[in-house]
């Protein structure tokens, strides 16, 4: 039998010494659920009998092994899964996970346990069951009943079952001090247990049995992570980090290559284009220069398109110029961010052309290249083929016949449009009519390709991000289709090849060869990062958003792989979802966001936009910038916890030891927080290792929070008014502390460097490097060491300034924005919530649903009123109700019809009085309003009666529309669909211009 | 959801007397049943109904010892996941996609047969289903094959409204586009 389990998982021991009493050998598989291979397993520990078959319940396992041993046993296993695991689990929690009625309701189990016990010597009976053997493996683990009072029963039961030889051999296999139920939330991929409620006895309390202390995480802390914290605070003066002036491979070392995806030249980066690539590589190269790596970080401009070429056009300026203007602001902004490439090139260089053309040709010579003919449009008085968006023409669609449909969709009946189907189509630019050429274009072979990709995919994913991994494999499903890899385009790569020579390559297939490039402008030797020696690895990272996955984990690769002359192939694909801006997206247009140049007009550091961003990081899924999130991390995060410990540690030094690293003499506490810390450097390490930037941010704030802990009950300022031995002791501290501080300035480089430089000079000392393959605390600082003048690192970021940001960026552009676009826009938009509010009253009668796009749609309206011209907002005025003459007039005429009625068929005058007073109420009230100037637009003197009649009438309708409707047959909701429409229409003329409008609108597109 | 209302359910699919069904003081489910004999713990008492009931479920449930600890662990998989993992939002994911790939290759959870694992998880993940909207019915489309075709016996939809897997979206093309 083999034993599944993970780490540390306390239920792996007791399938084991259950396996053992039924004298059964098992072997231990120690196992990681995220790895693929075993993708299968659902639940840690899971059994795998010798037939194949897997089970991963404990108690179904203990009755399967060891048969029916009656329903009390039973009882008490069900009790244990289902009860005292999760009480465990909660119990070991720390942090935001921390559930403080763990411990209370472990205390009630705990007690049940000790009484059973003291009526029976075991807990189904007499003898000893399956029920003892699985309790006892889940007391055992996290020192449960260290300090326990009151539950001698319990103690002797549990002596008695640590003493038998099956639980001894048990044991010899995991050791009870590898076990801890907090390995449980790597168990499962629900996060462990952490979902199960825990349920209060109702019965009275039990009263305290376990220790209370046994919560915190210092207990947690076991002796080999305190003797490997003391083992390494000495102090070795640490090696200087020193880079040669050229970063080339060298075989038999850790060799990096980090790309940014390359930007595009003509757009101004906003933060999620920094974050999503230029940022993330930069931290990572920091880091992984830090460790010791031979790192290069390369990075360009991708400058060749159709997209540059308009630019050009719009701005009255060459290709070549519009690059080069971009190319600086680029440049410009990148350094302000404190971007460190070790080269920042561009792709419009002779090395590039060069590259391109040789890779072509090898592609070529080896097979991988198709010709095909492709029908396009050729704007002869323009000299060029149209792309899709810059020729209009008649929508082809039957039935629509709009004339300005665009080349690659029709406006008005929404369909897909091929540009070469447009009836009689028109440059956009010059408005000539275009020819119809059909042109050979080369193509690239990916289905030639694919089953070498596919091989390599399956290899090299597993360093991939999940979101890379998901888009690759959604793209070999579908299979791959050749590539057109040429465009009739002038601004570009030459494709040199004959009747080709008029031609260039499409950007998609030049950009990537940027690398390359760009890593030849760099250096000759660029050759042994791209096509290494034998014998030299280069581990090849790739930083980018995830629309450029595929082009990256695709495209490129099998290029590569056609040319076949060991070029480096990405090993890991970086990819970041997407940044929102508050929410919504960032628009360069409406001047919604925070664009790269802004960044430095808030006067924000630079080093704080990276922490914010590496901290907001979309890893795993979109996220948000929010000005209010990063005025909360500025302030809480770096002034409160990171800024407040360092200087705290820096001043006290100062001040009490002469700015001089005093005696450090380590104690029980000291260790555990060295211990803790070291914990927190191992995840730092790993997280980093696997570029997670994110986590490698919570563990370095996780160690200064250690630190201002640690400080916190230390008291230092108490210590260094008492004794001797008490100063003596606030030396330790103060020592320790400023070790500390030096220890976050190393592991804050990588994001903060020029805060991490300010630290160094601080504590007058340098840069040492991180050990990747020992993550443990060293003592940087050695007794004696001066520092220098420490001073607060972070200001804090006001309520006020940020408000007055969120305007800056956000509200009132976005305001102003829209009260320029004309109404035309707002009736487009107004349609669009008209529809999409249709849509989801049809799908869903959840009023709280479709409330929320309602109001929006009623918002939409009211702006369209205020933009509409004029007249029509006259129109739209809102209509006075009830003392307008006419709405009067109306009633009076109506109550007197009633009147005449009543007195017509009764002559009860108690029953038509009341109806003849109200008459002559509104008579008297008409008067009075005659005397008053008339409204201005009696046009619009709306009855509010009558429209609210209206409406309820529309909504009824529409009702029985839907309800038509999904019955399914047109001829029978046709006519009433035709009824809701006129009722809408007469809504329309009630109520004023603008919802007129949007009928008429939806008129058209019947 | 592992309570009493489904020991209840269970027990009348079963056609066995429910007996006594209560919580006791420490919110586990118990049944006192005939001889004044009581069972706690969900799956203890299923397990207990189980062999009492001359019902189909209930005998393809014990039919040998490896169908029998498969089935517990379902059981026990619907108290410890299901049930409660159902009102978080991750972990419901998780459990949702876990089933569907579970049930491409099944019909039932254990063998071929239903049994009471299947009831049971039904049971336990019956408001998650529930709150699905259409298109992620059709994204979980195993689990939904599965839950629809155990809902349709009579003996476990016991009357309750069914749910609808009907994957023609009307909404979709009825709205809006009045051509």
């Amino acid at each position: 039998m083999i034993i599944y389990t993970n780490e540390g998982n306390p239920l792996g021991l007791q399938l084991l010494v259950l396996a053992k009493f039924a004298k059964k050998t098992a072997q231990v598989q120690l196992v990681n659920l995220n790895d693929a291979k075993h993708k299968d397993l659902l639940v840690l520990p899971t059994l795998e009998l010798d037939n194949g078959l897997r089970l991963f319940s404990g108690a179904a396992i203990a009755k399967y092994l060891l048969g029916d041993e009656g329903q009390r046993r039973d009882e008490w296993l069900e009790w244990s899964t289902t009860l005292l695991a999760p009480a465990l689990e909660h119990h070991m929690a720390v942090g935001h996970r921390a559930d403080p009625n763990a411990l209370p309701v472990l205390n009630g189990l705990v007690k049940k346990l000790n009484d059973c016990l003291s009526t029976s010597p075991f807990l189904a009976g007499d003898k000893l069951s399956a029920a003892d053997l699985s309790i006892w493996c889940l007391l055992a683990p996290d020192g449960t009943l260290k300090g326990a009072q009151n539950v001698d029963q319990l103690r002797n039961w549990y002596d008695k079952i640590k003493a038998m030889p099956e639980v001894q051999q048990g044991l010899k296999e995991l050791p009870i001090k590898d076990l801890t139920f907090n390995a449980l939330q790597q168990s499962n991929r629900y996060g462990g247990l952490q979902h199960v409620q825990l349920k209060r006895s109702s019965s009275v309390d039990a009263g305290k049995l376990l220790a209370e202390a046994a919560s915190t995480v210092a207990d947690t802390v076991s002796d080999e992570e305190i003797n490997a914290a003391r083992a390494a605070f000495i102090y070795t003066k640490a090696e200087e980090l020193s880079q040669p002036r050229t970063v080339l491979p060298k075989p038999g070392q850790r060799n990096v290559l980090i790309t940014s995806a390359l930007p595009y030249v003509n757009n101004v980066p906003h933060l999620g284009n920094i974050i999503g690539c230029v940022l993330s590589a930069d931290i990572f190269a920091r880091y992984s220069r830090a460790a010791g790596y031979n790192t290069l970080l390369i990075c360009g401009t991708d400058e060749y398109g159709t997209a540059t070429e308009n630019k050009a056009l719009a701005e009255n300026m060459t290709p070549r110029e519009i690059c080069d203007k971009y190319f600086e602001l680029h440049n410009s902004i990148y350094r302000w961010f404190g971007i460190g490439f070790d080269y920042f090139g561009r792709t419009t260089t002779q090395e590039q052309t060069d590259i391109v053309q040789e890779a072509f040709k090898d592609v070529y010579n080896a097979g991988y290249i198709l010709t095909e003919s492709v029908e396009q449009l050729l704007c002869q008085k323009c000299d060029r083929f149209l792309a899709d968006r810059f020729v209009e023409g008649t929508c082809p669609h039957p039935g629509c016949g709009y004339e300005d449909a665009r080349g690659d969709q029709c406006d008005k009946c929404g369909k897909l449009v091929n540009a070469t189907e447009l009836v009689r189509p028109r440059c956009k630019v010059c408005n000539t009519a275009p020819v119809l050429r059909s042109s050979d274009q080369l193509f690239l072979d990916l289905p030639k390709s694919e089953p070498q990709l596919r091989e390599w995919v399956d290899r090299a994913e597993h360093g991939w991000t999940n979101n890379a991994r998901v888009i690759t494999r959604a793209w070999l499903r579908e299979g791959l289709k050749p590539r057109c890899i040429t465009r009739d385009l002038k601004w570009g790569i030459p494709v040199p090849h004959k009747n080709f020579e008029k031609k260039v390559f499409y950007v998609w297939f030049d950009a990537p060869f940027g690398y390359v490039s760009i890593t030849k402008r760099y250096t000759k030797e660029y050759l042994q990062w791209w096509q290494p020696a034998a014998g030299t690895d280069v581990e090849l990272f790739q930083f980018m958003a995830k629309d450029n996955v595929p082009f990256h984990s695709v495209v490129w690769p099998s290029v590569l792989l056609a040319i076949n002359k060991g070029n480096t192939l990405v090993s890991h694909i970086m990819a970041t979802e997407y940044l929102n801006y508050e929410d919504g997206k960032f628009s360069k247009s409406r001047g919604i966001g925070v664009f790269g140049n802004d960044a430095q007009e808030t006067g924000i550091p630079a080093d704080v936009w990276r922490f914010y961003l590496a901290s907001a990081r979309p890893e795993g899924q979109d996220s948000s910038f929010s000005w209010n999130d990063l005025a909360a991390r500025n302030n809480s995060e770096l002034l409160n916890n990171l800024g407040n410990f360092v200087n705290r540690a820096l001043v006290f030094c100062e001040k009490n030891f002469d700015s001089t690293v005093p005696q450090i003499v380590l104690n029980q506490d000291d260790l555990v927080l060295l211990a803790l810390i070291n914990r927190e450097l191992r995840g730092y390490i790993s997280s980093l290792e696997k570029a997670r930037l994110r986590d490698g941010i919570r563990h370095l704030l996780a160690v200064s929070r250690h630190g201002n802990g640690y400080m916190q009950t230390q008291q230092p300022w108490v210590l260094l008014k008492g004794s001797n031995d008490q100063k003596a002791r606030a030396a330790t501290i103060i020592g320790l502390c400023t070790n500390i501080a030096c220890l976050l300035a190393n592991l804050l480089f990588p994001y903060m460097p020029t805060t991490a430089r300010t630290m160094f000079a601080q504590l007058k000392t340098k840069q040492t490097p991180l050990d990747a393959n020992k993550p443990l605390a060293t003592m940087l600082l050695p007794t004696g060491h001066k520092i220098g003048k420490p001073s607060p690192l972070f200001t804090k970021l006001e309520q006020s300034f940020i408000d007055e940001l969120k305007g800056k960026y956000g509200g009132s552009q976005a305001a102003a924005a829209q009260e320029q676009s004309s109404s035309a826009d707002l009736e487009a938009a107004v349609q669009a919530q008209a529809n999409k509010v249709r849509e989801l009253k049809a799908s869903t009668k959840d009023k709280s649903v479709w409330q929320p796009e309602v109001d929006k749609l009623l918002d939409l309206k009211n702006q369209l009123k205020k933009a509409a011209p004029a007249p029509a907002a006259a129109a739209a005025a809102p209509a006075p109700t009830g003392q307008s003459v006419e709405a009067l007039e109306q009633a009076v005429q109506a109550q007197g019809e009633k009147v005449r009625q009543l007195k017509s068929t009764t002559k009860d005058k108690a029953v038509w009085q009341p109806e003849v007073n109200k008459l002559l109420d509104l008579k008297k009230q008409l008067e009075a309003a005659k005397g008053a100037p008339a409204p201005a637009t009696p046009t619009a003197a709306t009855d509010v009666a009558a429209v609210k009649a209206l409406e309820d009438k529309i909504t009824q309708q529409g009702e029985k529309v839907r309800n038509l409707k999904a019955t399914g047959d047109a001829s029978v909701w046709k006519p009433e669909v035709e009824t809701l429409l006129n009722l809408k229409k007469e809504l329309a003329t009630l109520t004023g211009a603008p919802v007129a409008a949007t009928q008429t609108k939806n008129k058209k597109k019947k | 959801m592992c309570d009493v209302a489904t020991v209840q359910k269970i027990a009348n699919c079963l056609g066995v007397s429910p007996g006594k069904i209560q919580l006791n003081e420490e919110q586990v489910v118990t049944r006192t049943g005939a001889q004044n004999k009581t069972v706690a713990g969900f799956a203890t008492i299923l397990e207990s109904m189980a062999r009492e009931s001359k019902s189909e479920t209930a005998q393809n449930s014990i039919v040998t010892q490896e169908v029998q600890a498969q089935v517990y662990q379902w059981i026990e998989f619907a108290v410890l996941y299901v049930a409660p993992g159902s009102k978080d939002k991750y972990v419901s994911k998780q459990l949702l996609a876990d089933f569907n790939k579970l049930f491409i290759s099944k019909s039932y959870l254990v063998g071929h047969f239903i049994t009471l694992a299947d009831l049971a998880v039904y049971y336990a993940i019956g408001d998650l289903i529930k709150s699905l909207s259409p298109v992620d019915k059709e994204n979980y489309l195993n689990l939904s094959r599965w839950f629809d075709h155990l809902q349709q016996r009579p003996e476990i939809h016991q009357g309750e409204t069914m749910l609808n897997f009907t994957t023609i979206y009307l909404h979709n093309w009825a709205t809006g586009t009045h051509i």
